[in-house]
């Protein structure tokens, strides 16, 4: 794909969203005429480039939904919830066009164009008849104007010019040599003559205005229309007068009593530019008999060649009237929302050129660290002194520079209007999606894996939790059940919530599902939180029936892990008969993390602070089975001198650090501690990538590597092995 | 010395395809994705020969660009051409009227749009 086309492809994607956005307006306010103007410029975009591009299905396309926004946007036809429908399926085709065109395609898939067959045919209805037969229609031509006759043929040939310059030439841009220039491409310029005649005096002159003036005879093969066509810009602005080769003499001596000069004097001009001989003029002035305008049809056949004026000017000549209410369209417009100009603002850039920078931004900050170091190892104040500003700038730049992985979740959760409005109609609730903290910002690459979860729990908030009309109506409830989607930073983390008013999570049927499942025993004491978080052990569902928009039980568990892959946790809170919340906490950030210093030996190991727990020291006790007893609890361990084999005595001193995830808690035996510190992760290289229980490396200030522990991969390991040694030791005895 | 055009759309695929043409004829091309960036670089350090610029964006629209550059004691002569559809004749006489030199009929062929650049700068 070249770039212009994925430029178009990008760029159509995000007027789609914003159309589609729009669209969901629409229905909540079907009189916003800014959102109307909004939806068509839209699709006037994706139609501009994809004609650009010359991808005549999406041209096509667009343009059946442009008129249709057309007439929409004029107030000819109504809004109503249908075309809303209709327009957002067709938004979902010109979704299918950009993946057949992104794709490589040439043409779409069969299943697609009797689709986009449908959805025209569908639009096509929705447009009234006599506005249909105006659409295609043209204005009716003004019969030719013919403008006088008489007197014989002039014997030179080549057009004539005269043009006569408005004073606001020069303020519009326009340069009047230029026209003479590009007249000049179009033949041969014969002869000029600069008419000055209305430079005022001196004192009065406005150097800004133009006052000139040209009588051009011109030699060319081009026809009227391309010889007007480049006074085109200033036709509003300057008189024109053309007069073709071989015209009447009468037609001259028109023109110069037209004319605003003297005109003798401009009789001499046009001696002089050869357009007349003497004889012709003085024969023509003595005639002096007043034009006859307009005269008889069909005289003579030069009429034909006089062209009608272009349609266009006809139609601007009629829509002048109307100039206030377009200056008035035109300040409304003006008045579109601040945040689409931000939009506009917006440069992209590739992610991949983000992660580099963010990289090097690392380094900047290994580097920075090392030299901090050596300076205080120097003693020397000024160094050190120096050393500290710039490590505090280099820190400013890896804040800022983090700052630019960020992106809004409000363009995350605007996805979700459609879900809801889709889902709600398919069930045939009356469902309001209630979006707060937009603003809020997070790591791009977050956001990106956080589409998934967020779907299904807002799929489970429609599905299972809103409850049908009637029985909300009978709780006491309003008929129209509300899902919301907040978002909000918290102490270095961001948190989402989905929450819904509808019956809320049955503690009784939690229970008894679980019990039916295997998942607890029935005389498993067990606390409110635990039993409500049942529901994202695998296996549970409580619904009674399957439906299409949420799942088939599988959800729960994977959003979990979804959520847990991202370093973040899940918990959900709910009141019987009241509602939900799913409340989803998130590290801003996954490129750099609180770490926990500690080392084997002589290396370096960092384990992630939000999973640990606390510190405990390791007394000479025998480790020969892999448990602690920690205040009377089991808790398995690694000895990571034993996982990673490095060699020598441990000292008799060790420290055994407690982490938890997901529920479980595991300590890791260490020599060391060294305590917390912010680190960037880098990733693994290829070769490493397959090792368990690592899961990243970072460099210290003092150029070493330290590696950061993968604590889900320990805690398998370390229950693992406990349960294998469990195993053999009961097999031999 | 090449000539400068200041390309202002909110299309990047316009932006793209008439940079493209632009650049292939000999110009220097600026761009900017608003009306408002536009004028921030009109006020910095940005020269132009011409500007070309669409009439409909969002945020500030077209025409008021044209009355605002043309504030500029800079480009009080500068020719200004704006892009437009077929379709938006009433717009012409507005943008003339805030100072516009001259429009491009979108969609322009190249051959179009240079004759037509060429109309207004040398």
């Amino acid at each position: 794909m070249d770039e212009l086309t994925s430029t178009f492809v990008t760029e159509s994607r995000d007027m789609l969203a914003e159309m589609e956005a729009g669209l969901l307006r629409l229905e909540q306010a079907p009189d916003d005429g800014d959102n109307l103007n909004g939806i068509f410029r839209a699709a006037h975009t994706i139609k501009g480039g994809s004609g650009v591009i010359e991808c005549h299905f999406i041209e096509n396309f667009t343009h059946q939904v442009e008129n249709l926004l057309d007439l929409l946007r004029n107030g000819r036809i109504p809004v109503t919830g249908e075309l809303a429908t209709l327009l957002l399926s067709c938004c979902d085709q010109l979704g299918a066009l950009l993946d057949t065109l992104a794709s490589g395609q040439a043409e779409p898939l069969a299943e697609v164009l009797s689709r986009g067959d449908e959805l025209t045919a569908a639009l096509r209805r929705c447009v009234p008849p006599d506005e249909a037969t105006e659409e295609g229609g043209v204005p009716a031509e003004r019969p030719p104007e013919v403008r006088s006759c008489g007197g014989g043929v002039v014997s030179t040939d080549g057009w004539h010019i005269s043009v006569r310059f408005g004073e606001n030439v020069l303020r519009g841009g326009m340069d009047p040599l230029s026209f003479l220039r590009y007249l000049g491409t179009l033949g041969e310029i014969l002869s000029l003559e600069t008419i000055s005649d209305a430079i005022p005096p001196a004192e009065q002159m406005d150097p800004e205005s133009c006052y000139l003036g040209f009588e051009i005879r011109l030699q060319t093969r081009a026809s009227k229309a391309e010889i007007e066509h480049v006074f085109e810009f200033v036709r509003d602005d300057c008189s024109l007068r053309i007069l073709p080769p071989r015209s009447k003499v009468q037609d001259y001596i028109q023109l110069i009593n037209e004319l605003p000069e003297d005109t003798m004097r401009l009789g001499e001009m046009l001696l002089r530019c050869g357009a007349l001989t003497p004889a012709e003029l003085d024969a023509g002035l003595a005639a002096q008999q007043p034009p006859a305008l307009p005269a008889a049809e069909g005289e003579f056949d030069d009429a034909q060649a006089l062209p009608a004026p272009p349609i266009g000017e006809v139609l601007v000549e009629q829509q002048v009237v109307h100039r206030e209410v377009v200056e008035a369209a035109a300040s409304r417009q003006a008045a579109v929302s601040e945040k689409k100009a931000i939009e506009s603002r917006m440069v992209r850039v590739q992610a991949d050129k983000l992660d580099q920078l963010i990289d090097l931004v690392g380094e900047l900050v290994i580097a920075g660290a090392s030299a901090n170091l050596l300076a205080q190892k120097s003693g020397q104040v000024e160094l050190v002194e120096s050393t500290s500003v710039l490590s505090r700038l280099v820190e400013n730049i890896r804040d800022a520079a983090l700052q630019l992985r960020m992106v809004q979740i409000g363009e995350t959760f605007n996805r979700f209007n459609r879900v809801v409005r889709d889902a709600s109609r398919e069930l045939g609730k009356d469902i309001a999606l209630v979006v707060t903290g937009a603003e809020t910002e997070l790591d791009k690459s977050v956001v990106e894996k956080l589409g998934d979860p967020l779907m299904h729990l807002v799929r489970n908030a429609i599905d299972h939790g809103i409850e049908p009309a009637a029985v909300r109506l009978a709780r006491g409830k309003s008929k129209k059940g509300r899902v919301g989607l907040n978002a909000y930073h918290d102490s270095g983390s961001i948190v989402i919530e989905v929450s819904d008013d509808g019956s809320g999570l049955s503690r009784e049927r939690i229970r008894h599902k679980a019990i039916e499942k295997g998942l607890i025993d029935e005389s498993m004491p067990l606390g409110d939180d635990e039993l409500i978080n049942l529901i994202f052990e695998a296996g549970f569902s409580t619904a009674e029936k399957v439906t299409n928009i949420s799942g088939r039980g599988v959800g729960m568990d994977v959003v979990r892990r979804n959520i847990q892959a991202l370093r973040g946790t899940i918990t959900v809170s709910t009141r019987d008969g009241e509602g939900s919340t799913f409340t989803i906490r998130l590290p801003l950030t996954l490129a750099i993390i609180d770490g926990f210093l500690t080392s084997v030996d002589k290396s370096s190991y960092v384990i992630p602070l939000d999973s640990v727990v606390e510190c405990i020291e390791l007394g000479a006790e025998r480790l020969d089975r892999n448990y602690l007893n920690l205040r009377g609890e089991v808790l398995p361990f690694v000895n990571l001198r034993e996982l990673f084999e490095i060699d020598g005595e441990p000292p008799s001193r060790r420290s055994v650090v407690v982490v938890q995830y997901a529920g479980s808690k595991v300590g890791i035996v260490i020599d060391k501690l060294h305590g917390e510190f912010q680190t960037v992760i880098k990733p693994l290289g290829a070769l490493f990538r397959h090792l368990r229980g690592i899961g990243g490396s970072t460099i210290l200030g003092s150029g070493d590597v330290a590696l950061i522990l993968d604590v889900p991969a320990l805690v398998d390991i370390a229950s693992r092995r406990e349960r294998s040694v469990c195993l053999t030791t009961s097999a031999v005895r | 010395m090449s000539k400068t055009v200041f390309l202002v759309d909110d299309s990047a695929t316009i932006l793209l395809s008439i940079s493209g043409i632009l650049t292939k004829a000999g110009f220097a091309v600026e761009k900017a994705a608003s009306a408002e960036e536009a004028l921030k670089k009109f006020g910095a350090s940005v020269r132009a020969d011409l500007l070309i610029t669409d009439l409909n964006m969002p945020g500030m629209n077209g025409i008021e660009l044209i009355r605002e550059v043309r504030k500029l004691p800079a480009y009080k002569f500068m020719p200004i051409l704006f892009l437009t559809t077929e379709s938006q004749q009433s717009r012409k006489m507005e943008a003339k009227a805030a100072g516009a030199s001259g429009w491009i009929v979108k969609p322009a062929t190249a051959d179009e749009l240079l004759n037509t650049i060429k109309l207004v700068i040398k």
